[in-house]
């Protein structure tokens, strides 16, 4: 009930700031402001009834939608989608906190994808979760096209056709697979065809999944993206304005690492496990590339995106471990990256609306002129550095701990990227706020940014300290995806001993 | 058989619209003999439109005495009366946009209306032939008139040789579809489908498979052509920019809808026993149109151009559905046909209010006339296929019918192609919202009331069909029972 | 646990914190002495806490446990907040919560005119946070907790006077040095979960005794190993020390408790911990000696040609961090706490010395321009040498006990061991007076006009200087005796005579070069030549480490990835593809030439094909 509020209400803001408040910059901004707020509070009005039975989705809305094929307007929330959703409201109505200063048009597309990515995590229906998917290109296209800034030697227009054509052709086939899937299990409803499976009168053979999986994986693999499929990454965060990049680099990527949680391994489960080996390969190659690429990175948004492809590749790492630590890991840490890299591009938004620019050299000693920033930021890396008693920990230590079973190189490898991430973390820091003092003088947070900030460093300390709030929900969702996806399915455990002593 | 050579009232009455079609053209052409020479003509749109809207009426009342008429001649069904609305559908926004086009060029005339009704009966007819000699009647008549529409304006280069291209090409092609026509009867002793394929399904009477194959052949080759398929496509860019655009919009939409229905009627009926030897062909022509459709329209900075190419990769796309050669499929077909009749009718509406048409010179049109604007990125949409866009849905509609087809390779090189064209139709979306407004950039008028009318009404349908497509197709599903 | 007391450990915890956030939130509106009293009052009162939790659990024969809430549940893996105590974190806690509040009542007077004091002691309040969840943790997780955390105070305080470069850069390599040996020790952890199925630390002990020897060496050694690397990162062990030395660019007072006292020492906790592992893994327990003793031999000869006095103890630091190694990886784990107990008191009192004089000499901290102090600055005087004498391993001072308890215990494992230590005792004697005697006797060579420092500054020297005197007595290695199997070796006198021999050797070596003959240290070192120079350099392995690792790690990542692969494969995998696109897009263009002649040929063409194609296909049938 109040996941309807919460996905219509921005649909309504969104409207609203489109036609009759186009004009009225002010009305507007409190029009979303109040949209975007309302709806957050409606996604947290969800959570007892989702912990109750986190495994049962607690449906909200079942229409048919369209007669044939029998697509469902079918939304729901489940422990999996539950904190998803909830950072999903919570990061745009940060985003809209801080674009105070846009047009109405700039608000009505932060609001419409918000929409569209709680559309997303909220389908029941797998057309209906195609059709949010897509949808959200549509406000990031007209945010980056019409208020990105060129940056260097990129320009915000061609980032943007980049963004979009590569996302848009990478989930085309996904559609065909989809539909291969109505055809062959006679419905969209993908609770209904789990439980087709389950009661093995639908049954995709090896032969077919295979396909099917990778039309799947490639449409998730360049959303989230996963080395190589991350051309269209760094561009796209450093030219997006800052509001956008907020919700982009906070909740853009976990559409793909959603889906391949939600879909890939309970829908395809020969084939996930038969491709586990060379995906867990690119995701620690997503870890260590990305990683040590960050560590070169002139600009603080670039740096930020490279330091994203790492992270996720963490994410990716602890889906294909196939074990519930790694699943729980991953799907904790989708949580805790949104918050920790939204807070990080808040604050990155907050230098460059000082400087002008995130170019590091810009910057150098602001510490002493800007304490409460500069302490802020420093959290946030540290978080993001895999801090413990900071949220991102739980994930990266519960993803290392699933890829230790899975084999133990894999977790050696991965866990190389942890060190990584001090270092560029702590040397952005170092050049961008330690050091001589600027000859200039800065601002330092404002009430407004602070106000932005504030929640996701609470979060940050809470989720690392007592992961107990969040993680049993998705913990129970992940023991049955783990189910689901060793459902006809022959394959074996090592020992865990015998695995530790010849790990690799 | 009907043997009487008097038609019954119920024979006149299904062929009702095409009658009411010919009086409207013959009066329209008397009127404008009461003005010497080109300039505006009030009313005379109006009076064409109320013509359309009454044939309008009677191609529903025929739809309700369906049948066979003039000795199995015509055949009217739901098949027929889909097509017929559907192309006098189109020709009305086509009116529509030509008039203020028109007398903003003072080249407003009668015979352009009268012109366009005559096609229309061709078109009309080619829904409703059931027979090959009249197939070929009624492309004639539909395909002349639009040679003459396309060289509209007399008085520039390019609509001249536009018309002089489509004139000759269309004839050649025409030979090829008559020759095809006579090799049939030769071999079968028949022009009328159901006998033919009834021959053709009896293998005791059935003659030499290649010969009749090559006859399909050449007959599919005529279709080809008028559909603008690969590797009959050459034409249509040049055809369709340098027509005037209102008649780019019309000949890009119209007469390649009836060329669908004909390729459909007599392929699905008449050669459908030898379905094995033409599908094939088909299939391969399909996946040529998509990829030569979208990959040439990359190099183009033209919009009406871009355009252009984008009609024949989108007729690449139903030929996916035909190729699918199942209920579903034609059902898809027509669904299609319909959401792309709408958006591109908007596109060419929009395009028609300017006097350039490079990209360039949409440049920041966003800023300049938004409303404009936001409509064309309604059309640029559905024909990129995003979702809530009656373009998604249609090519939906159109690869499900491949997939269940099990023409997975032709569905997955589809999608991908139609993923290259987002970027095209993108470049359209970036000129009006991402690139400044030029400063030698000429003023722009007010769209008329008829112009803005279109947009809204196609822009309403593609919306609309969007978010609720299922009525639409229902009623392309009702339509589609051609294999039997 | 059965009918235990609740204690409310987490309070020892909670004052510290309490205070950090105080002073960290609204403390910059308070005056120095609130902030001050704020501070350490909450380190002392959890000093006071530890007492009275002791006290009451008087014995402590079972280690005793609190837990109180769930931090990650995942699958059979369930790890909680637990707290607990056993004989060994019993001493760990008094000497973190006693020499802590010392050093922060000695930092309030040192840190009197500096910026940013608020800043200093949340830092400080902070550390002692993390550094107690260390000590108290239950599970190795928590344990990593505290780890880390302490890693962050110590970058945040190296970086206290961040407005300088070098401050910044050692505060990162710190950190960076520590994340290093965290690698390892997390690397551990997931294989203590993969092969126990747990990270609780009394389970898994268990778990690690009942495994039969044959089957389990292999992982074992493993686990040890890695615990093994990430101690060498916190305990600047060969070959991750370079952190250390660094480090001194923090305010004394930092460098006295948390890289000499408190923080440094976690690796030899932690391995301590973990003796039911190292135990079943000798070749780890081996490794760990050698080390050790690698450590302690290269940390002294450094420390003989630094010339600032923090820098002479901070090798000094790491060479005793080596001792304690060798302590560990011979077998005598209670020596080696021992040694980190008296360690505490000498050293820390030695950096506090040192800060006193440098506090004298307004900042100065070059060794060169000091000397005669011994009159200037007399109770400086008299306890920093009460320090050096301790350190030097003279009977009867704390140093001498511990030390030789490490010697005799090495003795017994393999002679030659014993032997390197002992000659190392000779250079740290040597060393550490070396140092004395520059700062205090000899003509004073500096400017500044030196003054003693204030009561609240030298009160703890003097105690630090008793404990530093009488800890020797200390009933450590007793109260620990339980805890380890016992080494039943001779209280050899022989072996005791020739370590104190050595010990005097290098004070008197000292005193002859330093003071007998003043400015004589320039020829000897010349005569020693490109050794001395290699002494002085350091062994050259910081630039070592540059021109292996950090300049192949950044360069490469710039030309190879940045430039090579993220140019060429990843866009240029993008780009090519449109390319290819545009390409074939441009061959079809060329059908479309508007030439009509051609397009005719085409449709011909195209025609002949569709012929050709249907006549010949489906032929099947």
């Amino acid at each position: 009930m109040y996941l309807l509020v919460a996905l219509f209400l921005p649909l309504v803001g969104f409207l609203a700031c489109m036609t009759l408040l186009r004009k009225a910059r002010q009305t507007a901004y409190t029009a979303a402001l109040a949209s975007a707020g309302i709806a957050f509070l409606a996604s947290l009005a969800m959570v007892p009834e989702v912990m109750q039975n986190p495994t049962r989705v607690s449906q909200a809305l079942a229409v048919n939608w369209i007669p044939y094929p029998p697509i469902h307007f079918s939304i729901g929330a489940d422990g999996l989608s539950l904190w998803l959703i909830a950072a999903t409201t919570l990061l745009s109505l940060i985003a809209i906190l801080t674009a105070s200063k846009r047009d109405p048009q700039f608000l009505a597309w932060l609001l419409l994808l918000e929409v569209g990515i709680v559309g997303v995590f909220s389908s029941q229906d797998l057309f209906l979760f195609f059709v949010f998917f897509e949808l959200t290109l549509v406000p990031t296209l007209f945010l980056m096209g019409q208020y990105g800034k060129d940056s260097g030697k990129t320009t915000s227009n061609a980032a943007t056709i980049k963004f979009f054509v590569y996302t848009f052709a990478g989930s085309v086939l996904m559609l065909a697979a989809i539909t291969y899937l109505f055809l062959k299990a006679g419905t969209f409803d993908y609770q209904n065809i789990l439980l087709q499976v389950q009661a093995g009168s639908f049954r995709l053979s090896p032969a077919e999944q295979m396909p099917l999986f990778l039309a799947f994986f490639l449409a998730f693999a360049v959303k989230t993206p996963l080395f190589p499929f991350h051309a269209w990454q760094a561009d796209a965060y450093t030219t997006a304005p800052s509001p956008l990049g907020i919700v982009m680099a906070g909740l853009m990527g976990k559409l793909g690492t959603y889906g391949l949680l939600r879909f890939c391994l309970p829908l395809f489960p020969n084939a996930a496990r038969e491709c586990a080996g060379w995906i867990n390969g690119l995701a620690i190659l997503a870890i260590l590339y990305g990683a040590l690429v960050a560590i070169v990175q002139p600009n603080i948004k670039r740096l930020l995106a490279f330091s994203s492809l790492s992270h996720l590749g963490f994410i990716v790492l602890g889906i294909f471990s196939f074990h519930i630590n790694g699943l729980d890991g991953a799907a904790y840490q989708m949580v805790c990256h949104a918050i920790t890299t939204g807070g990080l591009f808040v604050l990155a938004g907050v230098l460059e609306e000082r400087k002008g620019s995130c170019e590091i050299s810009a910057f150098g000693g602001l510490a002493s002129r800007t304490p409460w920033l500069a302490t802020t930021f420093l959290v946030a890396a540290l978080a993001s550095s895999g801090l413990p008693s900071l949220n991102n920990f739980v994930g990266e230590y519960l993803i290392l701990q699933g890829a230790a079973f899975a084999g133990f190189a894999y977790a050696a490898a991965a866990a190389v990227g942890v060190i990584l991430s001090a270092v560029y973390l702590l040397w952005m820091y170092q050049r961008t706020f330690l050091g001589p003092n600027p000859a200039e003088d800065t601002k330092d947070l404002s009430n407004q940014e602070a106000l932005a900030i504030a929640p996701l460093i609470l979060l940050m300390i809470w989720m690392g300290v007592n992961s107990g709030s969040f993680l049993p929900v998705q913990s129970a969702v992940n023991q049955k995806i783990l189910q689901q996806s060793k459902m006809n399915v022959e394959f074996r455990v090592a020992a865990p001993v015998a695995e530790a002593i010849h790990g690799n | 058989m009907g043997t009487n050579m008097i038609p019954t009232g119920d024979e006149l009455l299904r062929f009702l619209p095409e009658m009411i079609l010919a009086v409207f053209a013959v009066l329209v052409m008397l009127w404008e003999s009461r003005h010497d020479e080109h300039g505006e003509r009030r009313g005379m749109p109006m009076f064409t439109l109320i013509g359309l809207a009454l044939a309008a009426v009677a191609t529903v009342v025929a739809g309700s005495y369906q049948g066979l008429a003039f000795s199995n001649m015509i055949v009217v069904d739901s098949f027929t009366t889909f097509f017929r609305l559907l192309v006098l559908a189109i020709a009305a926004l086509a009116v529509l946009t030509a008039s203020p086009f028109l007398r903003e060029r003072k080249a407003e005339g009668g015979e352009f209306y009268s012109l366009m009704l005559l096609s229309l009966i061709g078109q009309s007819l080619m829904a409703a032939s059931n027979e090959l000699m009249m197939v070929f009647i009624g492309i004639e008549i539909s395909s002349i008139s639009s040679y003459v529409l396309a060289g509209y304006l007399r008085d520039d280069k390019r609509a001249n040789e536009s018309a002089l291209k489509y004139f000759l090409l269309g004839s050649f092609a025409t030979g090829f579809l008559l020759y095809g026509i006579s090799w049939t009867y030769g071999l079968t002793g028949t022009t009328n489908l159901n006998e033919i394929a009834a021959i053709l399904g009896n293998s005791d009477i059935a003659p030499d498979k290649v010969l009749t194959s090559a006859a399909a052949a050449l007959i599919l080759a005529g279709l080809c052509f008028k559909v603008s398929a690969f590797p009959f496509q050459s034409w249509a860019p040049d055809v369709y920019q340098g027509a005037a655009t209102p008649v780019g919009a019309f000949l890009s939409a119209a007469p390649k809808a009836a060329a669908f229905a004909t390729l459909l009627r007599v392929f699905f009926t008449a050669f459908e026993p030898m379905s094995d030897r033409w599908l094939p062909l088909l299939t391969a022509v399909a996946l040529l149109t998509m990829i030569v459709g979208n990959l040439a329209a990359l190099w183009q900075s033209d919009v009406k151009r871009i355009l252009g190419y984008s009609s024949i990769a989108n007729a690449g796309y139903v030929l996916v559905a035909v190729a699918a050669h199942s209920t579903l499929g034609v059902s898809a077909v027509l669904f299609y046909l319909a959401a792309y009749s709408a958006m591109n009718v908007g596109a060419f509406a929009v395009v028609s209010m300017r006097e350039q048409t490079e990209l360039s010179d949409f440049n920041g049109l966003a800023k300049r006339q938004p409303l404009t604007a936001a409509l064309m990125t309604v059309f640029m949409s559905s024909l990129i296929g995003l979702p809530l866009t009656a373009g998604f849905f249609g090519k939906f509609y159109i690869f499900q019918s491949a997939i269940d087809s099990e023409m997975y390779w032709l569905a997955g090189i589809g999608l991908l192609t139609s993923a290259v064209a987002a970027f095209y139709y993108l470049r359209v979306i970036k000129a009006m919202y991402m690139e400044p407004v030029a400063d030698d950039a000429p003023e722009l008028a007010v769209p008329a009331s008829s112009l803005q009318a279109v947009l809204f009404v196609s822009a309403a349908v593609t919306i609309g069909f969007g978010i609720f497509p299922g009525w639409l197709l229902d009623w392309a599903t009702r339509s589609s029972g051609l294999l039997r | 646990m059965p009918n235990q007391p609740d204690l409310h450990l987490w309070l020892i915890l909670f004052f510290p914190l309490l205070g950090a956030l105080i002073n960290g939130t609204i403390g910059r509106r308070f005056s120095k002495g609130l902030i001050g009293s704020i501070a350490i009052g909450s380190v002392a009162l959890s000093f006071l806490w530890v007492v009275r939790s002791l006290s009451e659990l008087g014995q402590l024969d079972a280690p005793h446990i609190e837990r109180y809430f769930n931090w990650i549940t995942s699958g059979d893996l369930k790890v909680g907040f637990d707290l607990s105590v056993d004989r060994l974190s019993s001493i760990m806690l008094l000497v973190v919560t006693g020499v802590g509040t010392l050093i922060h009542v000695y930092a309030v007077g040192y840190m009197d005119h500096e910026e940013g004091f608020w800043r200093f002691f949340s830092y400080l309040n902070l550390f002692m946070f993390f550094m107690l969840i260390l000590v108290l943790a239950q599970n190795f997780l928590l344990l990593f907790v505290g780890w880390e955390g302490v890693g962050l105070c110590s970058y945040l305080l190296i970086g206290f006077y961040f407005l300088e470069k070098y401050a910044g850069d050692a505060a990162k390599k710190a950190f960076i040095v520590n994340r290093i040996g965290d690698f390892g020790f997390s690397l551990a952890m997931l294989l203590l979960v993969v092969s126990f199925g747990s990270l609780d630390m009394t389970t898994v002990f268990e778990a690690a005794k009942k495994l039969p020897v044959e089957s389990s060496v292999g992982v074992l050694t493993t686990i040890a190993l890695l615990l093994l690397v990430g101690a060498c990162g916190k305990s600047a062990q060969v070959p991750l020390y370079v952190w250390l030395p660094d480090a001194m660019a923090g305010p004394t007072p930092v460098s006295a408790l948390i890289h000499a006292a408190t923080m440094v020492t976690a690796g030899v906790y932690v391995v301590a911990r973990s003796s039911e592992i190292f135990l079943k893994a000798p070749i780890a327990m081996e490794v760990v000696a050698v080390i050790g003793l690698v450590t302690a031999v290269v940390a002294a000869l450094i420390g003989t040609a630094q010339n600032d006095i923090k820098k002479v103890f901070a090798y000094s630091t790491v060479s005793q961090l080596g001792y304690m190694f060798v302590g560990l990886g011979v077998g005598a784990f209670s020596a080696g706490i021992f040694h980190v107990v008296t360690h505490a008191f000498f050293k820390a009192l030695l950096f506090l010395g040192a800060g006193s004089v440098i506090h004298a000499l307004h900042g100065e901290q070059d060794l060169s321009n000091m000397g005669g102090l011994k009159s200037k600055i007399p109770i400086t005087y008299w306890t920093l040498l009460t320090g050096a004498v301790a350190i030097a391993g003279v009977w009867p001072f704390a140093g001498f006990h511990s030390k030789d308890a490490i010697l005799l215990a090495a003795h017994a494992h393999a002679p030659w061991m014993y032997w390197v230590g002992v000659v190392t005792a000779g250079l740290t004697a040597f060393y550490v007076f070396r140092a004395i005697f520059l700062c205090f006797f000899g003509e004073y060579r500096g400017k500044a006009n030196p003054h003693e420092s204030p009561a609240i500054m030298y009160m703890p020297l003097v105690i630090l200087a008793l404990l530093s005197v009488a800890g020797g007595y200390l009933p450590v290695m007793d109260w620990l005796a339980p805890l380890y199997p016992v080494h039943e070796h001779p209280h050899d006198m022989t072996l005791i005579g020739i370590s104190l021999g050595f010990a005097f050797a290098g004070i008197f070596a000292a005193y002859y070069v330093y003071v007998l003959n003043p400015g004589s240290a320039d020829g000897y070192a010349k005569s020693l030549g490109g050794v001395y120079r290699a002494i002085a350099g350091k062994f050259y392995v910081d630039e070592a480490y540059d021109a292996a690792i950090v300049h192949p790690l950044e360069h490469g990542s710039r030309t190879v990835l940045l430039n090579g692969v993220e140019q060429i494969v990843v866009q240029g995998g993008v780009s090519g593809t449109v390319g290819v696109a545009r390409w074939m897009g441009g061959l079809f263009r060329l059908m479309q030439g508007g030439n009509i002649r051609s397009y005719a040929v085409y449709a011909l063409l195209g025609a002949i094909i569709f012929l050709g194609v249907m006549a010949s296909s489906g032929g099947a049938r």
